[in-house]
């Protein structure tokens, strides 16, 4: 018993190394936001004089529409305002001179717009930005959901395809919830808690920082921090890219939609346990959820529901290449 | 015969009664279907439509035997009173419905017409023109959100059944 205890002791220990002892969540909240907010002012300093661009928009009856905008300061979202009311609710993300722009990113050259929605030809690009979104909201909602005497960890999220039928969150709660399993009504209080902040209607505000900054908004947590300098190894120009989702700060693999207003059937479906990982109990969290653009007859919703209940099996990326080559083998030999 | 009550007491009298004789109401109707087949979408009253729409489809028919067969020449050069539409029925039309065998036209309603007379108004087009559509065509496309969630779906039950049998 003396040993479990030291154990459990030790491990607290190194898993808050970073920090001693971590702060209530609320203080570590609004720590990571005015950090945020620091860097996003001083970022927008960066433009003291106003500049004007030029915004050549593409799209359907929008060929040949010229916009005079402002420099590091107008964002693709102001675009669609000089447009109708349509392209305002229904832009998801644009796509400036043909890579990825969220909504909310000022512009900072003259450039071709084009503002992309859930209903156009071909909305790949839009289904994995919505999906990835919709796994950072589950994540926030957990992360405020638990007391506070709690810590949840929020892991690496592994991006799924949308064809497996269901996003998923990565998450290590505290070791004295380990005997803890979801029932309905947790579930549904989960579901409750996303279904605020999609009527709240908040925006994703992006902001590209250097790796420094982001560290310093995860002082707390170690496991951000390694997801911080993986993230920062791994992208071209070595810059990370957090959002802010109310007074959430988040780590973003890529783009995210404008706001969680677009959002209309979201529900949380599952919360499965992995098995021990080095941080303790890994669980699952699984949810499914369609645009207000996309919604679904609840037949069809309840079919996917059931769907979205299986745990999803994350394909690892480093197996994947080596079975083709290993079965195309014997047929060269024959 | 007896479809409907209405045929009964009609005695076999299907055909409107327009115009001022009977020859009078064929000479309309070839009027309309020469203007048919010309523009290949027109606007007319709705009785006439419906009337001209019949000839319209039994014309196409006749067309597709190929301009060799007499019994079609003579029906084209009934029909269309202006004799070059001819060659356009026998090297246009008719190839166009090749594999169809019916229902080659389309009729719309239209609002009554403003006149004094506010008769029911139509539209009849043949099916295939080059005109803007009549109706809002429905877009599918299978890589929307929804539609992905349902391949998902889809090939997940092909899959347990699969491995059922």
């Amino acid at each position: 018993m003396a040993t479990r205890s030291v154990c459990l002791f030790l491990q607290r220990r190194f898993a808050s190394a970073a920090a001693a002892v971590r702060p209530p969540p609320s203080e570590v909240r609004s720590q990571r936001n005015a950090i945020f907010s620091r860097e996003q002012a001083r970022q927008r300093a960066l433009y003291p004089r106003i500049e004007k661009i030029e915004v050549s928009m593409q799209g359907p009856g929008l060929d040949g529409t010229l916009l005079i905008m402002n420099k590091g300061m107008s964002t693709p979202l102001s675009c669609a305002r000089h447009l109708t009311e349509h392209h305002v609710n229904n832009s998801v993300l644009a796509l400036v001179d043909g890579e990825l722009w969220p909504l909310h990113q000022p512009l900072t050259h003259s450039c071709t717009l084009t503002l992309l929605t859930f209903k156009d030809s071909d909305p790949t690009l839009v289904n994995q930005a919505y999906w990835r979104s919709c796994s950072a909201l589950l994540g926030q909602v957990l992360e405020t959901a638990f007391k506070d005497e709690y810590t949840v960890d929020l892991l690496n999220t592994p991006e799924v395809p949308v064809t497996s039928g269901a996003f998923c969150c990565d998450v290590v709660l505290d070791s004295q919830l380990d005997s803890w399993t979801a029932s309905e009504e947790a579930l549904r209080s989960l579901t409750r808690g996303a279904q605020q902040l999609i009527h709240q209607d908040l925006a994703w505000e992006p902001l590209e920082v250097m790796p420094s900054v982001a560290l310093e908004v995860f002082s707390h947590s170690s496991v951000k921090q390694e997801e911080v300098e993986q993230k920062a190894a791994d992208s071209p120009k070595g810059t990370v890219l957090l959002y802010r989702c109310g007074d959430h700060v988040l780590l973003s693999g890529g783009p995210l939609v404008a706001r969680t207003g677009l959002c209309s059937q979201y529900e949380v479906t599952a919360l499965h346990s992995l098995g021990e990982g080095p941080r303790g109990l890994h669980r699952r969290a699984q949810g499914l959820s369609l645009p207000l653009q996309l919604q679904a007859h609840h037949t069809v919703w309840r079919k996917l529901r059931k769907r979205a209940e299986k745990l999803i099996e994350v394909p690892r990326s480093e197996a994947t290449p080596t079975s083709p080559a290993d079965s195309t083998q014997p047929t060269t030999t024959q | 015969m007896r479809l409907t009550l209405q045929m009964l007491i009609s005695h076999g009298r299907v055909a409107r009664k327009m115009g001022l004789g009977p020859q009078s109401r064929i000479n309309m109707l070839r009027n309309i279907l020469t203007g048919l087949v010309r523009h290949e979408r027109i606007e007319t009253t709705w009785a006439r439509a419906d009337e001209v729409r019949f000839y319209a489809e039994k014309l196409i028919d006749y067309a597709k035997k190929g301009d060799t067969d007499e019994k079609a020449m003579k029906m084209a050069s009934f029909w269309l009173t202006e004799k070059d539409l001819v060659p356009k029925l026998f090297k246009v039309l008719a190839p166009r419905f090749e594999t169809q065998s019916n229902s080659y036209t389309r009729m719309a309603r239209l609002p009554n017409r403003q006149n004094l007379d506010r008769a029911k108004m139509a539209v009849l087009e043949y099916k295939g023109n080059p005109f803007p559509p009549l109706y809002p065509v429905k877009k599918e496309n299978e890589l929307t959100l929804i539609n992905q969630l349902l391949r998902g779906y889809r090939e997940d039950r092909a899959k347990q059944l699969a491995a059922k049998a």
